[in-house]
């Protein structure tokens, strides 16, 4: 596939960028470091909202309500005095105080009884997690009550061996990330440095045409970045406890194909800057957008509705959406076609945007 | 048949004050140049020799005219041309962590060969520096470095701008040396040159440009004879130069 002058070529290339040893290592500092906090900061469970409730009312439905909520492990229950829980609601000790009234049976079947929910307004931000699981409590007591069955029932069924931790979600996006900022710096920086020092304009004395040398670049430079996330890997694997459950050599095939088109978009950028200042720039129009549309923090579908299409399509969101389904999920290769397909569109894109843009007139000069 | 024809040569760049306004670089340049001759151009700063050689190299648009090197048109074939030419460019950088041996292996992949470096840095009397890295030679060094990484390809031409620039006299006479021996050896050289005794010693024929056109050609001689004034009635013997390296001798500093 590669002629003799390519192989040659992205041998010497390998060369030059593999003597940069310090540099290689040092770009994983920050990657590294990430990855540790990350892992330390989500390593529990998620812990479980304290709840105080002052129970004014002497009914059985209005135990049957506390006891439920104190069964849900989601919850971590105080039964007491309406002024103590107010005061240690204040200190922060309870995310929420729930008054039940006195007629909290009585009035059940004939008007809506009421439940007094007091809460801290720094706390609000949990409201939407627990107010639906207060309402499903209290509608699940209703229906025992007026002794209706319900319509339906949701069964839910653990798939995954094991529970995934955030660190679980979060690695794939944030492997995919650092490859992706690697590959871009990597080519991209490389040739406006080259440029400056009138390296291309030496090279381009030479009969070499952009195409071999493209490649060259991209394969010695998708070299170290492999080498780089291996490290990477291992440091998860080995040291953090991050399971990668799908098949290894899938992964990587998805990381290499990443690469690849990251290192191609690189050019481009290198090709289009003047200037470190203006690559870096550039490189940020690039990147930033991708970390936050991408699905590396979260996932795209908690995003608005009308962003997600165009999320979908971005380049970091086919291999990291490609590489979180073989971590997390086990998938194959067959089952992540929809990302495959997308990382090669994008690649097709980008090598013809790198081979047109780089012309030697203009790039070397 | 001259191996370098060129006619007409010209380039427009942008005024540097005045972007929308453009000025000629290069106004109508002609040349022949015969195979086996070492030819000069000559001219003050800014006069446009290194956008002249640059266009016949194919390194930069040709905005009119057209040049003919080897009876290949750098017009329409600039690829082909680099084949048949080894070039010098004014200002020479190489990557900085590979040394001199891997840099001229690195340019024999590029044109696709299998040039021995040690055979060429031993041409340039590099071989002792064959593991150094570029930065660490000295500007002689470096010169005589890039002469060597412009021949891997075994060029019919060769380009040289301002080869001994920055030269200390030891220097400088040895890379003449080495010029005329790839001369005898059959190269046919183009160089530019800020130094008329360079240009006396080394070269054929010369061609004094200025402000993008060229003012005078012809032999050395001829051009002494036709241009410079009569000398003084007793004239001084030797010059400045004769002084420094009777002082100082004739070996190569390294
Ligand atoms: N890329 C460029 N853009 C705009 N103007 C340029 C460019 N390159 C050269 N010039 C201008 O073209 C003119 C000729 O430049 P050139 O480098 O050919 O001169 P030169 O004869 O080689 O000078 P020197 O002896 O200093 O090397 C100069 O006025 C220079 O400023
Ligand atoms: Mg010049």
């Amino acid at each position: 596939m590669l002629t003799a002058l390519q192989r040659h070529l992205t041998s010497v290339f390998l060369k030059i960028f593999w003597r940069d040893r310090r540099s290689i290592f040092f770009s994983l500092f920050f990657p590294v470091i990430f990855m540790t906090v990350f892992s330390f900061a989500n390593s529990g469970e998620q812990d479980p909202i304290s709840v105080g409730i002052v129970n004014n009312s002497s009914s059985a439905v209005a135990t049957d309500f506390a006891d439920m909520l104190i069964a849900n492990p989601l919850f971590d229950v105080t039964v007491g005095e309406e002024a103590r829980l107010r005061e240690e609601l204040i200190a922060g000790d309870q995310t929420m105080v729930l008054v039940l009234p006195e007629d909290f049976d009585t009035n059940i079947g004939n008007t809506t009884s009421e439940i007094n929910v007091v809460v801290d307004a720094a706390q609000v931000s949990q409201l939407g997690l627990i107010m639906p699981l207060l309402e499903q409590t209290l509608l699940s007591i209703e229906r025992e009550f007026r002794d209706i069955e319900p319509m339906f029932s949701i069964a839910i069924e653990d798939v995954q061996a094991r529970s995934q931790r955030y660190i679980d979600f979060l690695l794939p996006g944030l492997m995919a990330f650092t490859l992706m900022q690697l590959s871009i710096a990597g080519s991209g920086f490389n040739i406006v440095e080259y440029r400056r020092k009138g390296i291309l304009k030496r090279l381009f004395v030479t009969p070499i045409e952009p195409r071999d040398f493209i490649t060259a670049i991209v394969l010695a430079r998708m070299a170290i970045v492999l080498v780089q996330l291996s490290v990477l890997i291992m440091f998860a694997v080995l040291l953090l406890d991050i399971r990668i459950v799908g098949n290894f050599f899938a992964y990587y095939l998805v990381v290499i194909l990443g690469t690849i088109v990251f290192l191609c978009q690189g050019f481009c950028l290198g090709s289009l800057a003047k200037t470190q200042e203006a690559i870096g720039a550039l490189g940020n129009i690039v990147i930033m957008p991708q970390i936050f549309l991408s699905g590396i923090f979260y996932p795209i579908e908690s995003m608005p509705e009308w962003i997600q299409p165009v999320a979908h399509l971005l380049p970091l969101s086919f291999v990291s959406t490609g590489m979180r389904e073989i971590a997390n999920a086990g998938a194959t290769l067959l089952e992540i076609y929809p990302s495959l397909i997308g990382i090669m569109v994008w690649f097709v894109i980008s090598f013809v945007a790198a081979t047109r843009l780089f012309l030697w007139k203009e790039v070397a000069n | 048949m001259p191996i370098i024809e060129v006619s007409d040569l010209a380039k427009q760049y942008p005024l540097p004050d005045n972007k929308s306004e453009k000025f000629f670089a290069v106004n109508g340049v002609s040349l022949a140049i015969e195979a086996g001759e070492i030819f000069g151009i000559l001219g003050p700063n800014g006069a446009g020799k290194t956008t002249t050689l640059e266009m016949m190299e194919g390194l930069n648009d040709i905005d009119g005219g057209t040049a003919l090197i080897d009876g290949i048109s750098v017009n329409d074939n600039p690829y082909k041309v680099k084949e048949v030419i080894g070039v010098q460019l004014q200002a020479n950088e190489y990557f900085d962590n590979i040394n001199l041996e891997e840099l001229l292996s690195l340019f024999a992949a590029l044109y696709n060969n299998n040039a021995d470096p040690i055979a060429l840095l031993k041409k340039v009397q590099l071989e002792e520096k064959a593991k150094a890295k570029p930065n660490n030679l000295s500007g002689g060094q470096k010169q005589r470095f890039s002469i060597a990484c412009a021949l891997v390809n075994e060029p019919k031409v060769l380009f040289l701008d301002e080869p001994t620039t920055g030269l200390d006299p030891q220097a400088k006479r040895n890379l003449w040396d080495l010029v005329r021996k790839l001369n005898k050896a059959g190269m046919t050289i183009v160089l530019t040159t800020h130094n008329m005794e360079e240009a006396e010693e080394l070269c054929d024929r010369i061609a004094i440009m200025d402000k993008g056109k060229i003012i005078a050609e012809g032999t050395p001689q001829e051009l002494i004879l036709e241009y410079a004034p009569e000398p003084p009635e007793a004239p001084l013997h030797g010059d400045l130069e004769d002084v420094f390296l009777v002082l100082t001798g004739h070996e190569l500093r390294e």
